[in-house]
C-alpha cells in the first residue's frame, strides 16, 4: 500500500515533471494532495491487480510445467506436480525471496495467510469448478443400483479413515486436541476420507484390470466414497462452525446438525434431480449451448453460496448442482465446455494449496504427519478390505481393493484448504494433510501394481462364477481410425442406453455400465481394447460389430465424393500462379 | 433383461416353412405384418436385406439373427422362429440354421435394441437351451422357454 502510494506520487511528479510551473504547483498544493490521494487509492487497486495478474502468470506457467513433469517422468498425477510447484514458488520458499522492483515480493504472506484474498478468491472459484464437474461426472445411476459390495467397501473405508484420522489427533500428545469433537480433530478425520480414484483407474486400465471383480468394486466403492464423503464434510462443517462459535457441541446438537446437513443434501439433490430436466428444458430454449452452460455454471455458483449460507461449505453446493445435472443430457455439453476453464483454473488451486505449505511450521509436526499418513493407509486398506473380505474376496483381492482406495487427492486438499482458511486447522496440520495426500498418492501405484501379481482375488467358492474377463482386441491401421470407431462405439452404447463414463486417464478409457453389465474400453494407440466379463461379451461384440459394419456405409459414401485428387488440386490451384 | 417386455406369444413361431434365406426373412416379416406389429412390409424388408448384404447374420450352431433399423417401426419389434429342417443362411460355420431371431428397431429412438438381440443370443448360446428350444412343438411352449427367467 505504502509502496503503491509512493509509485503513484512518483508517477504524478514524473508526468508533471520539470515542465510544471513551480508557482502553479504551489498554488494547487491542497488540491493536488486530494488528487494524489484519489490517484493513490485507484492506483493501489491497479497495483494490486497487477500483482495478482503477475502472480497468476507465474502460477499458471509453473504449475502446468510441474504437472507435466510429474506426469511425464514420474508417472504421477499432475496434481502432485502442481502442488510441488506451489511449494517451490510459495512465500515460504522461492516466492518469499523474489523481490521485484515496482512490484514488491512476488508471493508474500498476507495476514498470516500464504495467499492474498484476491488470489485465494480465484483458487476458491477453481475448487468450485472442480467439485461441480466431479458431481457432474458422478454416475448416480451406478450409485443407486450398482454393486452392494461397492457400497460396503466405500462406507467401510470412509468410517475407518474418519475415526482413525480423528483419533490420531486426539491421542497425539501435546497438540491441545483432546476431544473427538474438537473441530481440528474432526477436520483431520474428514480430510483423510475422500479417495481420489483417478490414479487407481489409470493403473487398472493399464493392467487391464478395470473389468475385474476388484476393479469394478473399487470404482463403485469410489462413487459411494465421493457422495458420503461430501455428506460427512457437510456434517463436520456444521459441527465445526457451531463449536467455533461457542464451545461444546452436545450430541443433541450434533443430531440436529447432521439432520440439517443430510437434509440439505438429500432435499437439494432430490429437487435437483426432479427439476433438472424441467430446468434444463427451460434453459434449452436459449438454443445456444454457450449460454446454457454459463447459466448452469451460474446455478452451481448460486447453490455453492447457499450451501455456505446454510452452514455447510461452498464445494458441497457445487457438487450437488453437478450431481443434479449429471442425469440430464446437458451433462456432456457442460463438461465439454467447462474443460478449458477447468484446465486453466484448477492447477491454480493446487498450486496455491502447495504455496500454503509452511516448511518451518511443519518441522515440529513431521512425526505426527508420518503417523497420520500411516494411519490413512491402514484405515483404507483395513476399512475397505474387511467388507470386501466379508463379501466375496480372498485376502489378496481384499488387499487389492484396499490399496485401490488408498490415494487421496483433490477433495482432501480442498477440505484442508477450507480448514486453514477458516482457522480450524493451523499451518502445521495443513502441512500434515498435504503430506498425507502426497504419501498416499505416491505409494498407491507401486503397491497396487505389485498386489495384482498372482492369481484370482475371489474366494474359491465364488470363483468361476462367470467372472472371467474376456479381452477383445482390434487393431486398426491408424490411431485416427481407432479413435473414430471408439467414438462411434461410445455413441452406439449410449443409444442402447448404457451409461458411458469417461475416465480422465492418459489413454482414452471408458467405463460402460448398465444394470449388472460392466465393461471397459481402452484406446491404446491404434488398438481398441475391450475388457468384458464373459457373461456380457455378447452385447459388447454385437454392438461393436454393427459399428464396424456401418464403416462400410461410410466408405461407400466417400466413393461418391468428388475425386479427392481433383478436390485437392481445386483447393491449391491459383496459389502459386 | 426381461424378454417378456418385447416378445409376445404371437411373435414366436415353431413352424417356419420357407427353405431359403430370403424366404425365411420374408416369411417372418409377413407374420409380423399379420400380427399387426409392423405396417410397412417393404421398408422393413429393405432394412433387413441391407444389413444382410453387409454381412450375413447366420452365426454358428444353427442360429441366425436377421435384423435391421427402420423408422417404419416406433419401438423395438422382435420375433423368434424355428425351422427344424434347417435353412442355408450363409452362416459362419456353414451349418444350416434352425433358430431365427429377428429384431427391427427405429433409427432415431434410443433403447436396448442390440442388447435384446445379445440377450437372446446369450441364452441360446448354451447348448442345453438350444436343445430345449428346438424340442418345443407349440408357439406357447417356445414363448414359455424363452421368457421363463
Amino acid at each position: 500500500m505504502q509502496e503503491a502510494a509512493h509509485v503513484a506520487t512518483n508517477a504524478v511528479h514524473h508526468v508533471g515533471g520539470d515542465v510544471v510551473h513551480a508557482v502553479a504547483a504551489a498554488a494547487h498544493n491542497v488540491h493536488e494532495a486530494v488528487v494524489h490521494q484519489a490517484e493513490a487509492s485507484s492506483h493501489s487497486i491497479t497495483h494490486m491487480m497487477m500483482h495478482l495478474i503477475i502472480q497468476l502468470a507465474v502460477i499458471i506457467v509453473v504449475a502446468k510445467i510441474g504437472g507435466y513433469l510429474f506426469q511425464r517422468f514420474l508417472k504421477m498425477p499432475s496434481v502432485l506436480g502442481e502442488l510441488a510447484s506451489g511449494m517451490l514458488i510459495g512465500p515460504y520458499a522461492l516466492g518469499g525471496m523474489i523481490d521485484i522492483p515496482n512490484l514488491g515480493i512476488l508471493f508474500a504472506e498476507s495476514h498470516g495467510f500464504a495467499a492474498t484474498p484476491q488470489l485465494y478468491g480465484i483458487a476458491t472459484l477453481a475448487s468450485i469448478i472442480l467439485l461441480f464437474l466431479a458431481g457432474l461426472e458422478t454416475d448416480l445411476a451406478a450409485f443407486i443400483r450398482y454393486s452392494v459390495v461397492g457400497s460396503f467397501v466405500g462406507l467401510g473405508g470412509l468410517f475407518a479413515a474418519f475415526v482413525l484420522g480423528d483419533l490420531c489427533a486426539v491421542f497425539w500428545p501435546g497438540n491441545g486436541i483432546d476431544s473427538f469433537m474438537d473441530p481440528a480433530a474432526l477436520f483431520l478425520g474428514v480430510i483423510s476420507v475422500a479417495t481420489s480414484v483417478g490414479i487407481t483407474a489409470r493403473i487398472l486400465a493399464e493392467k487391464q484390470k478395470m473389468a475385474s471383480p476388484e476393479g469394478v468394486t473399487i470404482l463403485a466403492g469410489a462413487v459411494f466414497d465421493d457422495v458420503f464423503g461430501i455428506v460427512t464434510l457437510a456434517i463436520v462443517m456444521g459441527m465445526a462452525k457451531v463449536s467455533l462459535g461457542g464451545g461444546e457441541v452436545n450430541w443433541g446438537e450434533i443430531g440436529i446438525i447432521a439432520a440439517k446437513a443430510i437434509g440439505f443434501f438429500v432435499v437439494v439433490t432430490a429437487l435437483g434431480l426432479i427439476f433438472s430436466r424441467k430446468i434444463t428444458a427451460m434453459i434449452k430454449k436459449f438454443k445456444s449451448t454457450e449460454i446454457i452452460v454459463s447459466i448452469c455454471f451460474g446455478l452451481a455458483l448460486l447453490l455453492a453460496g447457499l450451501a455456505e449460507m446454510a452452514g455447510l461449505a461452498m464445494i458441497i453446493g457445487a457438487y450437488i448442482m453437478g450431481l443434479a445435472l449429471s442425469r440430464t443430457d446437458l451433462a456432456h455439453e457442460i463438461e465439454h465446455h467447462m474443460e478449458g476453464v477447468y484446465n486453466l483454473l484448477v492447477p491454480i488451486f493446487f498450486c496455491v494449496m502447495g504455496m500454503m505449505v509452511d516448511f518451518a511450521a511443519m518441522k515440529p509436526v513431521l512425526i505426527f504427519g508420518s503417523v497420520y499418513s500411516l494411519l490413512a493407509i491402514v484405515s483404507k486398506v483395513v476399512g475397505c478390505g474387511l467388507p470386501a473380505y466379508a463379501m466375496k474376496f480372498n485376502l489378496r483381492g481384499s488387499l487389492r481393493i484396499g490399496l485401490g482406495m488408498l490415494p487421496r487427492g483433490e477433495v482432501a486438499l480442498i477440505v484442508a484448504g477450507i480448514g486453514l482458511a477458516s482457522g480450524i486447522i493451523d499451518q502445521g496440520i495443513f502441512g500434515v494433510s498435504i503430506m498425507m495426500t502426497v504419501v498416499t498418492t505416491m505409494l498407491a501405484p507401486p503397491l497396487l501394481v505389485k498386489s495384482f501379481e498372482g492369481g484370482s482375488g475371489l474366494r474359491k467358492e465364488m470363483d468361476g462364477g462367470g467372472e472371467d474377463v474376456e479381452v477383445i482386441e482390434l487393431a486398426f491401421p491408424s490411431r485416427d481410425i481407432t479413435e473414430f470407431l471408439l467414438n462411434r462405439f461410445v455413441r452406439a452404447l449410449q443409444a442402447e442406453e448404457f451409461f458411458v463414463h469417461h475416465l480422465h486417464t492418459e489413454q482414452p478409457t471408458y467405463r460402460v455400465l448398465k444394470d449388472d453389465i460392466a465393461f471397459t474400453l481402452v484406446q491404446d494407440g491404434g488398438k481398441l481394447i475391450i475388457n468384458v466379463p464373459q457373461a456380457n461379451q455378447h452385447v459388447a461384440r454385437m454392438i461393436l460389430l454393427e459399428e464396424l459394419l456401418s464403416l462400410t456405409d461410410l466408405l461407400e459414401s466417400t466413393k461418391q465424393m468428388k475425386d479427392l485428387d481433383e478436390m485437392g488440386s481445386d483447393l491449391m490451384s491459383g496459389l502459386f500462379a | 433383461m426381461n424378454l417378456k417386455k418385447v416378445l409376445s406369444p404371437d411373435t414366436v413361431w415353431v413352424d417356419l416353412k420357407a427353405d431359403s434365406k430370403q424366404g425365411i426373412i420374408e416369411e417372418m416379416i409377413d407374420r409380423l405384418l399379420a400380427a399387426g406389429k409392423i405396417n410397412d412390409r417393404e421398408a422393413v424388408l429393405t432394412a433387413v436385406l441391407e444389413r444382410e448384404a453387409k454381412m450375413s447374420t447366420g452365426m454358428q450352431n444353427g442360429v441366425a439373427i436377421p435384423h435391421g433399423k427402420t423408422d417404419s417401426v416406433k419401438s423395438l419389434v422382435a420375433a423368434v422362429g424355428l425351422n427344424k429342417s434347417g435353412v442355408n443362411f450363409d452362416s459362419m460355420d456353414g451349418a444350416p440354421c434352425t433358430i431365427f431371431i429377428m429384431t427391427l428397431s427405429p433409427t432415431k429412438r434410443t433403447g436396448p435394441h442390440i442388447q435384446f438381440l445379445a440377450e437372446v443370443s446369450r441364452l441360446i448360446s448354451q447348448p442345453a437351451e438350444r436343445e430345449k428350444l428346438l424340442a418345443c412343438t407349440t408357439h406357447g411352449e417356445i414363448y414359455e422357454t424363452l421368457t421363463r427367467k
